[in-house]
């Protein structure tokens, strides 16, 4: 084995990824290859920091929020049928009121035919006159008509 | 292998419709996904929000797993991915984020040491570490987390970043020798 190909293999062989082949032909190139050697052992105190560092935990509560995170969802299926009963609610309702509307004008259209008419026009505002001919108003409008046909 | 037999019977347990199998599942992960998110990110906060992101994803995403591969090498790649696009963020992003104080992961319990300056030395190591950590590429700091960190073998970081095992030595292989440089006088002095 050459020297590029143990540098190559290096973290194979550390990582003990290499087959039994590979491993002997890399530890008997390294026995005799001073520099390969040093680079191997370097290679290995790197693996040692990492051994001795820290493994961080998840912070106090992390689950529970995870889990929370996650139940809007579930809640999502469900909360659309109290909404939609209140909105049934309010459109059977707002049916009564029409329908009782409706059914209200008919009625007295077609029981009190008479009566509601002689009531439309007392409370019409054609029989209310503004200015009538012999008031002080009704006098100066025919004036004023009279100016203008002039 | 036990772990992953376990699991699969948590995932199988969920998609019969047991909400409390996932949550077992997050008791179990939720150290290692931290810890992975945290070395990964080197912010408290950021790895905080990564995990939780990552579990509400793995959540979504249940459903559709399938058993040929392991469920923490599945949920791994989620972490994994969640972090590299956690880096990827636009800048207005970051306004918005759970939590946005940048602070860094602090050592909260340095090795057990018999002296302060084996526990001052551990200190340093540990935060030279994590400033050679963030100078490696994502790509190159996941393999070694993966591998340092989470101990998985070549062949499950290769499933886990959906990469071919060759493609996980040259990585490995490339990122210990950045590492070597990063951390020249650590190494010597060990």
């Amino acid at each position: 084995m050459k020297c590029s190909k143990i540098h190559k293999l290096t973290s194979a062989y550390i990582d003990g990824e290499l087959n039994a082949r590979d491993k002997e032909a890399f530890e008997s190139h390294v026995k005799s290859c001073g520099a390969c050697g040093t680079a191997v052992e370097e290679t290995k105190s790197q693996r040692s920091l990492f051994a001795h560092a820290q493994q961080f935990k998840a912070p106090y509560g992390f689950s529970t929020k995870v889990m929370a995170n996650i139940a809007p969802e579930k809640a999502d299926g469900i909360s659309w049928a109290p909404i939609f009963t209140r909105f049934a609610g309010a459109v059977v309702l707002l049916m009564i009121i029409f329908t009782g509307i409706i059914s209200g004008g008919f009625l007295a259209g077609q029981l009190m035919p008479d009566k509601f008419s002689a009531t439309a026009r007392s409370l019409s505002l054609d029989i209310f006159d503004p200015a009538p001919p012999d008031s002080l108003g009704g006098v100066y409008l025919a004036m004023t008509e009279v100016g203008n046909e002039k | 292998m036990d772990k992953s037999t376990d699991d699969l019977g948590l995932v199988n347990k969920f998609k019969e419709g047991d909400i409390s199998a996932f949550e077992e599942l997050v008791l179990k992960y939720r150290d290692r996904i931290y810890n992975l998110c945290a070395y990964m990110l080197g912010n408290a906060h950021e790895a905080e929000d990564a995990a939780q992101d990552t579990f509400i994803k793995a959540y979504q995403g249940l459903s559709r797993f399938k058993p040929d591969a392991a469920f923490y090498t599945w949920l791994y790649r989620i972490a994994v991915n969640t972090c590299i696009d956690y880096r990827r963020r636009p800048f207005f992003e970051s306004l918005f984020r759970r939590s946005d104080t940048g602070e860094e992961v602090v050592i909260e319990h340095p090795s057990a040491s018999p002296t302060p300056e084996r526990e001052y030395e551990s200190k340093q190591i540990q935060q030279a570490l994590q400033t050679a950590l963030k100078k490696l590429s994502p790509k190159l700091r996941a393999v070694i987390v993966l591998k340092e960190f989470e101990g998985l073998s070549y062949e499950e970081m290769a499933d886990t970043l959906d990469v071919s095992i060759g493609t996980v030595k040259s990585r490995i292989s490339r990122a210990r020798d950045e590492l070597k440089i990063l951390l020249k006088g650590f190494t010597e002095q060990k």
